[in-house]
C-alpha cells in the first residue's frame, strides 16, 4: 500500500511511518517477529511475564528464602545453611506477637471505622447529590488525599499536640485547665490512620451506591416499605461489592503503614511494621527475622483478606473479558 | 427520602470535608506563623518560612531528586503496565487470570512488606541502597495502576478502528502505535500523573530502598523526628499546591470519555 510513498526526513508523522514500513531493516526485523501467531505472542508476552516473575513475585520469594536462612547478609567467605531460628523466633517472645495480634486487632477497628465514617458521606453523594455536580462534591474530598502519609500526619500532630488546635478551643471554652495529652497514644494513632485510609473507603462505597437504580427504592416506597426497610432490604445489599472492597483495600493498606505509627504511636501501641523495621536498621544481621516477620504478615493478611472476599461472595475479575 | 434526613447527609458530609481540611488548613496556617514554635496562640505572621523554602538550596535539590525519581519511576510503569494491559486484554492464552493476579499483585501487599522484600531483593541482585532501588520499587508499585486503567480503557476500544487499520495494511506493530496509543493517551497521561504523585508521596518504599540523599517525604520524616518547625509547615504546604494543580489536571484527563 505504501509503495509509492517517498521516503522522507521523518520530522512528520506520516512520512515516518511510511519511511519505517518500507525500511529494509525494519520490514526484515518485523517481518520475522510477526511472521507468525506465536513470534506475535511472544514478541507480547514476553516483558509482562518477566515483569511478573522477576519484579513482582521475585521479591516475595526472595523473602521466604532469606527467611530461612542462619545469617544475611552473609559475612565474608561463610557459607548460607537454612535455619527455623527466624521463624521460630517470632513465636518464643511477646515483643514480636502481642504488636502482631494488635496489628491484625486494631486494623479490623480501623477499618469497620471508616465504613462506619464514609458510609453516610457516600451514601449523600451517590444518592442526593445531583448528577452533573457529583464531580465536583467529590473532588473536594478527593483534594486532601493526594497529598502524601508524611505530611498528613504531620497535620494530625498539629491538630492533636498539647499546644494543638483541639487542645486550645477546649481550654478557650473553659473545658479543661491542662491540655489532654492526645498524642503518642492509640488514640492519635487510629485517628491518623484512619484519617490516611478513608478515601480507600469511600471511593469503592460510592462507585457501588451510585450503580442502584432509583426506581428499586421508588417502588419499594409505592409499595409502602419505610426508609429504613428499604435501606436494610435494598440500599445495603446492593452496595456490598463495594463493602468488601472497601473494607479489604483499607485492611490491606492499614496494616502495611510505617511512618505514621512511629511519628503518632507511643510504646504503648507498637505496631507489627515497626517490629520488622528494628531487623533491618538497628541490627543489621537480623535480616532473616525479619523477611521471617514480614513472610507471617502477609501470608496472614492476604489469607484474611481472601477469606473475607469468599465469604462476602466476591471474585474480581471484572475487567478479564 | 424525607428533606430531613436530606439535611442531615448533608450536614455529616460537610462535617466529613471540615474533617479533612482542617488539619491540612492548619498546617499551612503555622507556616505563617512569626516563631520557631509550632502551636497556638500565633501571635504575628511572617513570609519567610515560605521565602526560606524557596532560597534553600538544599531543598530544592531535594525537590529535584524527588521528581527525577516520580519521572523515572512513572516511565517504567508506563510502558510495562501498558504493555501488560495490552496482553491481557488482546491475547487469549492459558493462565490468563494467573498472569493478571501477578501483574497485580504489588496492589495489595501492604507498604512495609512490599519495601522489605525490595530491599532484600535488590541487595541479593547486587543493587545498592539509592536513586535505582528506589526508582525500581516505585515503578513495581505503580505498575499494577497503570494495568487496570489501560485494561478499562482498551475494553472500551470500538474494534473497527484496529480491524480498519489492518485491512488497509498496518501490521501490529504500526496499528498499536498509530491506533490504539493514541486512543489510550488521555488514560495513560491521567495514570501517570497519579503514579507521579505516589512516587513523591510515598515514604515507606524510599526510606528502606534510599541511600544517604533523601526524598522530600523522607527528609520531612527525619526533620519531624528531630522537632517541628514552621519550615517544615512551608514545605508541606507547597508540596500540597503541587499536588492539588496534578492531582485535579489526572482526574480531569481520566474522567473524560
Amino acid at each position: 500500500m505504501s509503495s509509492k510513498v517517498t521516503p522522507d526526513s521523518g520530522s512528520d508523522p506520516k512520512g515516518f511511518w511510511s519511511w519505517l514500513v518500507t525500511n529494509k531493516i525494519y520490514q526484515s526485523v518485523f517481518g520475522f517477529l510477526l511472521g507468525t501467531p506465536k513470534r506475535q505472542f511472544f514478541l507480547l508476552a514476553f516483558i509482562p511475564i518477566f515483569w511478573a516473575l522477576f519484579a513482582n513475585l521475585g521479591p516475595l520469594l526472595k523473602m521466604l528464602d532469606i527467611s530461612f536462612y542462619e545469617a544475611y547478609p552473609l559475612s565474608v567467605g561463610k557459607e548460607s545453611s537454612y535455619s527455623l531460628a527466624a521463624w521460630s523466633e517470632f513465636f518464643q517472645s511477646r515483643v514480636y506477637y502481642i504488636p502482631f495480634f494488635r496489628t491484625l486487632a486494631f486494623s479490623a477497628a480501623l477499618t469497620f471505622s471508616a465504613l462506619i465514617l464514609t458510609y453516610p458521606v457516600a451514601y449523600f453523594l451517590a444518592r442526593h447529590v445531583p448528577q452533573n455536580r457529583q464531580m465536583f462534591f467529590l473532588l473536594i474530598v478527593l483534594i486532601p488525599f493526594w497529598v502524601g502519609e508524611i505530611i498528613r500526619t504531620y497535620a494530625i500532630m498539629i491538630l492533636l499536640g498539647n499546644n494543638g488546635a483541639v487542645n486550645i478551643v477546649l481550654k478557650f471554652f473553659g473545658l479543661i485547665e491542662q491540655p489532654i495529652p492526645f498524642m503518642y497514644t492509640s488514640f492519635s494513632l487510629s485517628f491518623g490512620i484512619v484519617y490516611l485510609v478513608s478515601l480507600y473507603m469511600l471511593l469503592p462505597l460510592y462507585s457501588s451506591l451510585e450503580k442502584i437504580p432509583s426506581n428499586m427504592n421508588e417502588a419499594a416506597a409505592d409499595l409502602g416499605a419505610g426508609a429504613w426497610r428499604r435501606f436494610w432490604k435494598i440500599t445495603l445489599p446492593l452496595s456490598k461489592d463495594g463493602i468488601t472492597a472497601g473494607c479489604v483495600l483499607v485492611f490491606l493498606i492499614s496494616t502495611g503503614f510505617y511512618a505514621t505509627p512511629v511519628i503518632l504511636g507511643g510504646p504503648s501501641s507498637t505496631l507489627f511494621s515497626e517490629v520488622i523495621a528494628n531487623t533491618f536498621s538497628v541490627a543489621a544481621d537480623r535480616w532473616p527475622s525479619g523477611a521471617a516477620f514480614s513472610s507471617i504478615m502477609l501470608i496472614t493478611t492476604l489469607t484474611l483478606a481472601a477469606v473475607f472476599l469468599k465469604i462476602m461472595g466476591r471474585g474480581g475479575k471484572g475487567l478479564l473479558k | 427520602m424525607t428533606r430531613h434526613t436530606r439535611l442531615i447527609m448533608q450536614m455529616i458530609y460537610w462535617a466529613f470535608v471540615l474533617y479533612l481540611f482542617i488539619p491540612l488548613s492548619l498546617m499551612i496556617l503555622m507556616g505563617f506563623k512569626d516563631s520557631n514554635f509550632i502551636g497556638f496562640p500565633i501571635k504575628s505572621l511572617t513570609l519567610d518560612w515560605y521565602v526560606g523554602v524557596i532560597q534553600d538550596m538544599e531543598i530544592l535539590s531535594i525537590f529535584g531528586y524527588s521528581f527525577t525519581i516520580a519521572i523515572s519511576s512513572t516511565a517504567i510503569a508506563l510502558v510495562i503496565g501498558t504493555w501488560a494491559a495490552m496482553l491481557l486484554t488482546k491475547a487469549s492464552f492459558k493462565g490468563k487470570v494467573i498472569l493478571f493476579a501477578l501483574i497485580t499483585l504489588p496492589a495489595v501487599v501492604p507498604g512495609i512488606i512490599s519495601a522489605i522484600s525490595l530491599r532484600i531483593y535488590s541487595q541479593t541482585l547486587g543493587i545498592d541502597p539509592g536513586m535505582m532501588a528506589v526508582i525500581l520499587g516505585h515503578a513495581v508499585h505503580s505498575v499494577p495502576f497503570v494495568t487496570l486503567v489501560s485494561m478499562a480503557r482498551l475494553n472500551s476500544q470500538p474494534l473497527s478502528h484496529v480491524e480498519a487499520a489492518q485491512d488497509l495494511g498496518a501490521d501490529k506493530l504500526v496499528t498499536f502505535f498509530r491506533i490504539t496509543l493514541p486512543y489510550l493517551v488521555p488514560a495513560l497521561i491521567g495514570a501517570g500523573i497519579f503514579c507521579m504523585l505516589t512516587s513523591f508521596d510515598d515514604f515507606v518504599r524510599s526510606f528502606f530502598l534510599g541511600g544517604y540523599e533523601p526524598t522530600l517525604p523522607v527528609y520531612i520524616f527525619a526533620q519531624l523526628r528531630t522537632g517541628m518547625s514552621p519550615e517544615i509547615n512551608a514545605i508541606s504546604a507547597v508540596v500540597l499546591l503541587i499536588t492539588a494543580v496534578m492531582g485535579l489536571t489526572a482526574e480531569r484527563l481520566l474522567r473524560r470519555k
